[in-house]
C-alpha cells in the first residue's frame, strides 16, 4: 500500500509491474508495459498529476486488499487470469480510478519509440514536419453541387 | 493599496473569440479600448503540438476542462449537476487556443424558431443583420472554405481553398452522394494557404491543443495584434472580480487584480463583457450592487438562466486499413445538414448537423475505448489510423431550469466564486441525438465502415455556452437588447455566446464573432456618446 504522501512501497511496484503486464501485455518482439521498465515513468506522471496520484494510490489500496487475492496469497501469487480476475473487480468497483491508471499506462507506453515503430507512428513532436495530404480537389463536389438550395426561408 | 488609472472609454473584458473582435473593431473605430484578461500571453512554442509528449499534454496541462488543467488563470467550474461537462481556455485567445475553428454559419431559420416551429424564442435580429459582420469576421480570421452549399445561402468566396479533405473525407463525401444526402466542404478559420502573415496548417491533426505554427486562427494571432495596432491597450493577468456601478445604476468601471494580487481601479465610459456563457454570467451575478441588488443587469432574473450547450452524440466506424486516418486537422473535413432544419416526422423540433471527425493518436487511440488485456493489441492495431466519426451536433432548446448560479462555498483564489452549472438534457434532445447516431452508422457504412461504434451521448462536450444573457426587446424577458446593451445599464455591453437566444444546430462562434463586431458596429455609429 503506498505511503500516506502516495511514495510507492517496494511492493506496489512489484504489484505494479505485473499489473501492467496484465493491462498491455507483450506482442510481437515488445515485452508488456510493465516489462519494458515503464513504471518510472508511470510514477512520474502521477507525481506531477493529481489526478494520477489519487487513483494509482487507490487502485493500489484496492489491490492489496481485495479479499479474493489476500487469500491466494497476494496477486503476484495468483495465475494471470485471475490477476485478470481480480483487475475486473476492481475495475467495476472503483471504475474512476481504474480508468485513471489505465490512462497513465497507455499514456506512458504509447510514448515510447520501440512502440511507434511496431505501429507505423513517427516519434517526437508532429510540427514542424506535419503530414502531406494532395490539395482540395473541386471535382468532388459535382453530384452535391447539382442539388437546389433547400435551406428554409424565414421571414425577416 | 488599489492603483487607479486613467479613464478608457471602453473597457472589454475576455480576450477571446468575442472580446477581441469588439477591441479590434472599436480601436479601429477611434475608441480608447482597453481589453483585460485574467490569463497571460501563451507562448506559442509551447503548445502542445511542438512537443514529443504531446498526448500526455492533452491530458494533463492542455486538457480541455479546466478543473483537470488547473491552470495558474482557470478557475474552478462546478458542473457536477450538469449532464454535460464544461470545456474553456482561460488566458489570451480565450477557448480560441483550444478550438477547432470548424466555422458554419447559423441558418435563417435559426433566428425565427418561435414563428416557424413554435418553441423557444425568435430573435430580436436575422441572419441578414448578421451577414456582413460574418464576412468582415472571415476576411480577420481568415476562413477556408467553399461557396455554393445548397444547405445555406449564398455567401461570398471564402478567402482559402478548403482545407484538404483527405482519402478519408472524400471516402465520406462519396457515401453521402450515394445516398443522397447533402454534405459540403467544412469552413474552417484554418489556414489552407498562407494568411494574413500567418503560414498554411501542415496537417498535422489534433488542433484542439493549440497550434504552434499559428495556421489555427487564435484571437491572440488574428485580432489582438490588429487591434493593437490600431492602439488598443491589452493587458494581461488582470482578472476583473467586479464592474462597479453608480447610484444611476450605470457602469463607472471595474476592479480587477494583476497577477500578484494587486488590487487596480480602472474607470471607463463603457464596459464590454466577453467571458463567455459561464464567465459572463458568473461576472454579473457577482456584480450584485445597491442599483442592481439580484446581480448586475438581472432585473428580468434572466442572468445565468436558459444555459445551451449544443448535444452532441455521434458514431464512429473502423475501416479496413489503408492510408492513415490521423492525418489532416482533426475535424475540419466535411459536414453535412441533410437533417439540420426541422421535419417532425423524424419525431423531434429543430435539427442537427454532422462533423466528421479524424482518428488521433496512438495513445489517444487506446484512451478513446481500446480494452486491456488479451485483446488490447488486436483491438488497437484495428482502430489505429484507420477510424472516422461523425458527430452529432444538435440544437438544445432553451430552458430556464438549466442555468449558472454562483456557487455558495467553492470561491477562486481570489475569492470570486466558482460557477455553478445545472443543466439535463431534455427529451427532444434525447429523441433527436438518437436519430443523429442512428443516421451516423448508416453513412458510416455506407462508406466502408467494417464495424460502427455508437456513443449515445457525449458528456464531456460542453464547449459552446450559450443563452445565459439572452437578447430581446422585452427587457423583462431579456437581459440584453439586440444590439448586445443591456436594458438595466445603457453603457455596459454583452457580445460573448451569453446572448444568444437558441442555439441552432452548428459550432457557434463565427456567431459568436459577428454579434461582437455588429455590437461594436453599432457603438461607433451610435453611442458617440462614450467617445471621450
Ligand atoms: C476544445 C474546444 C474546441 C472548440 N471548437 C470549436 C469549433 O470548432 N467551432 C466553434 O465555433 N467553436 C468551437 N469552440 C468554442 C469556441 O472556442 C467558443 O465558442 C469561443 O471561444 C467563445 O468565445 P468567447 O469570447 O465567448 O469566450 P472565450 O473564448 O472562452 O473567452 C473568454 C475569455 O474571458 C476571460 N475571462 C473570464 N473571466 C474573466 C475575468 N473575471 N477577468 C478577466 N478575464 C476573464 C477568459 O480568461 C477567456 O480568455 C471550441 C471550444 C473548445 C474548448
Amino acid at each position: 500500500m503506498p505511503t500516506a504522501e502516495g511514495q510507492l512501497t517496494n511492493s506496489d511496484r512489484r504489484n505494479m509491474k505485473v499489473v501492467m503486464d496484465r493491462l498491455v501485455p507483450p506482442v510481437d518482439d515488445l515485452p508488456g508495459a510493465g516489462s519494458m521498465g515503464l513504471l518510472d515513468e508511470v510514477e512520474r506522471m502521477a507525481e506531477e498529476h493529481d489526478r494520477y496520484r489519487v487513483s494509482l494510490v487507490r487502485f493500489l489500496d484496492a489491490l492489496s486488499m481485495d479479499m479474493s487475492v489476500e487469500a491466494e496469497g497476494g496477486f503476484l501469487a495468483l495465475e494471470g487470469e485471475q490477476q485478470d480476475e481480480a483487475l475486473k473487480e476492481i475495475e467495476s468497483s472503483i471504475a474512476k480510478e481504474f480508468a485513471n491508471v489505465l490512462e497513465v499506462v497507455y499514456l506512458a507506453y504509447y510514448s515510447r519509440p520501440e512502440v511507434h515503430r511496431r505501429i507505423g507512428w513517427r516519434s517526437g513532436p508532429l510540427q514542424p514536419l506535419g503530414f502531406t495530404l494532395p490539395p482540395f480537389d473541386e471535382s468532388i463536389l459535382d453530384t452535391v453541387r447539382k442539388r437546389e438550395p433547400f435551406w428554409r426561408q424565414a421571414p425577416d | 493599496m488599489v492603483t487607479s488609472h486613467d479613464r478608457v472609454d471602453f473597457i472589454v473584458i475576455g480576450s477571446g473569440a468575442s472580446g477581441a473582435a469588439a477591441t479590434w473593431k472599436l480601436a479601429q473605430g477611434g475608441f480608447k479600448v482597453l481589453c483585460l484578461e485574467q490569463g497571460p500571453w501563451v507562448d506559442h512554442s509551447t503548445h502542445p503540438t511542438n512537443k514529443a509528449n504531446w498526448e500526455e499534454l492533452s491530458r494533463t496541462k492542455w486538457h480541455y476542462h479546466p478543473n483537470v488543467r488547473k491552470g495558474p488563470s482557470d478557475y474552478y467550474v462546478n458542473d457536477d449537476d450538469s449532464d454535460v461537462k464544461v470545456l474553456m481556455y482561460n488566458a489570451l485567445g480565450g477557448s480560441t487556443i483550444h478550438w477547432t475553428g470548424h466555422v458554419p454559419r447559423f441558418h435563417p431559420s435559426d433566428f425565427r424558431v418561435k414563428t416557424l416551429d413554435g418553441v423557444a424564442d425568435d430573435w430580436p435580429i436575422s441572419y441578414w443583420d448578421l451577414e456582413k459582420f460574418y464576412d468582415e469576421n472571415d476576411e480577420l480570421m481568415g476562413c477556408s472554405g467553399i461557396h455554393g452549399d445548397p444547405a445555406n445561402p449564398d455567401r461570398s468566396p471564402r478567402q482559402m481553398a478548403p482545407v484538404p479533405l483527405g482519402h478519408d473525407g472524400e471516402r465520406v463525401a462519396r457515401a453521402f452522394d450515394r445516398l443522397g444526402w447533402h454534405w459540403w466542404p467544412s469552413d474552417s478559420h484554418i489556414n489552407s494557404e498562407p494568411y494574413r502573415g500567418r503560414p498554411a496548417c501542415n496537417n498535422c491533426g489534433p488542433l484542439g491543443y493549440g497550434c504552434s505554427l499559428k495556421a489555427k486562427a487564435m484571437t491572440d494571432v488574428t485580432y489582438l495584434p490588429e487591434a493593437m495596432e490600431h492602439g488598443a491597450e491589452v493587458r494581461a493577468n488582470a482578472t476583473v472580480y467586479n464592474i462597479a456601478t453608480g447610484a444611476d445604476g450605470r457602469v463607472t468601471g471595474v476592479n480587477y487584480y494583476d497577477a500578484d494580487g494587486g488590487e487596480h481601479w480602472q474607470p471607463a465610459n463603457a464596459v464590454i463583457v466577453g467571458c463567455n456563457g459561464i464567465g459572463t454570467p458568473r461576472m454579473l451575478l457577482h456584480a450584485a450592487s445597491d442599483s442592481h441588488p439580484t446581480g448586475l443587469a438581472n432585473s428580468s432574473g434572466l442572468v445565468g438562466k436558459n444555459l445551451m450547450f449544443h448535444v452532441y452524440a455521434g458514431a464512429t466506424g473502423i475501416f479496413p486499413k489503408g492510408e492513415p486516418t490521423y492525418r489532416g486537422p482533426l475535424a475540419n473535413i466535411i459536414m453535412s445538414q441533410e437533417f439540420y432544419e426541422t421535419d417532425l416526422s423524424r419525431g423531434f423540433v429543430r435539427g442537427y448537423t454532422f462533423q466528421m471527425g479524424r482518428g488521433m493518436g496512438p495513445a489517444s487511440t487506446a484512451v478513446g475505448g481500446v480494452s486491456w488485456g488479451s485483446n488490447h493489441h488486436r483491438e488497437f492495431d484495428e482502430r489505429f489510423g484507420n477510424v472516422n466519426g461523425l458527430g452529432v451536433i444538435g440544437e438544445d432548446l432553451p430552458l430556464e431550469s438549466n442555468r449558472v448560479t454562483l456557487d455558495p462555498e467553492i470561491r477562486d483564489r481570489w475569492g470570486i466564486p466558482a460557477p455553478r452549472v445545472h443543466y439535463k438534457l431534455d427529451e427532444n434532445s434525447k429523441r433527436m441525438l438518437a436519430h443523429g447516431v442512428k443516421q451516423a452508422r448508416t453513412a458510416l457504412l455506407e462508406a466502408g465502415a467494417v464495424r460502427v461504434f455508437e456513443n449515445q451521448h457525449n458528456v464531456n462536450a460542453g464547449w459552446h455556452l450559450m443563452g445565459t444573457a439572452r437578447m430581446g426587446d422585452n427587457p423583462k424577458r431579456s437581459v440584453v437588447d439586440g444590439y448586445g446593451q443591456a436594458h438595466d445599464a445603457d453603457n455596459l455591453f454583452i457580445v460573448d455566446g451569453s446572448v444568444f437566444v437558441t442555439g441552432a444546430g452548428v459550432n457557434p462562434t463565427p456567431t459568436i464573432q459577428a454579434i461582437a463586431l455588429r455590437t461594436a458596429d453599432y457603438i461607433i455609429r451610435e453611442r458617440t456618446d462614450l467617445k471621450s
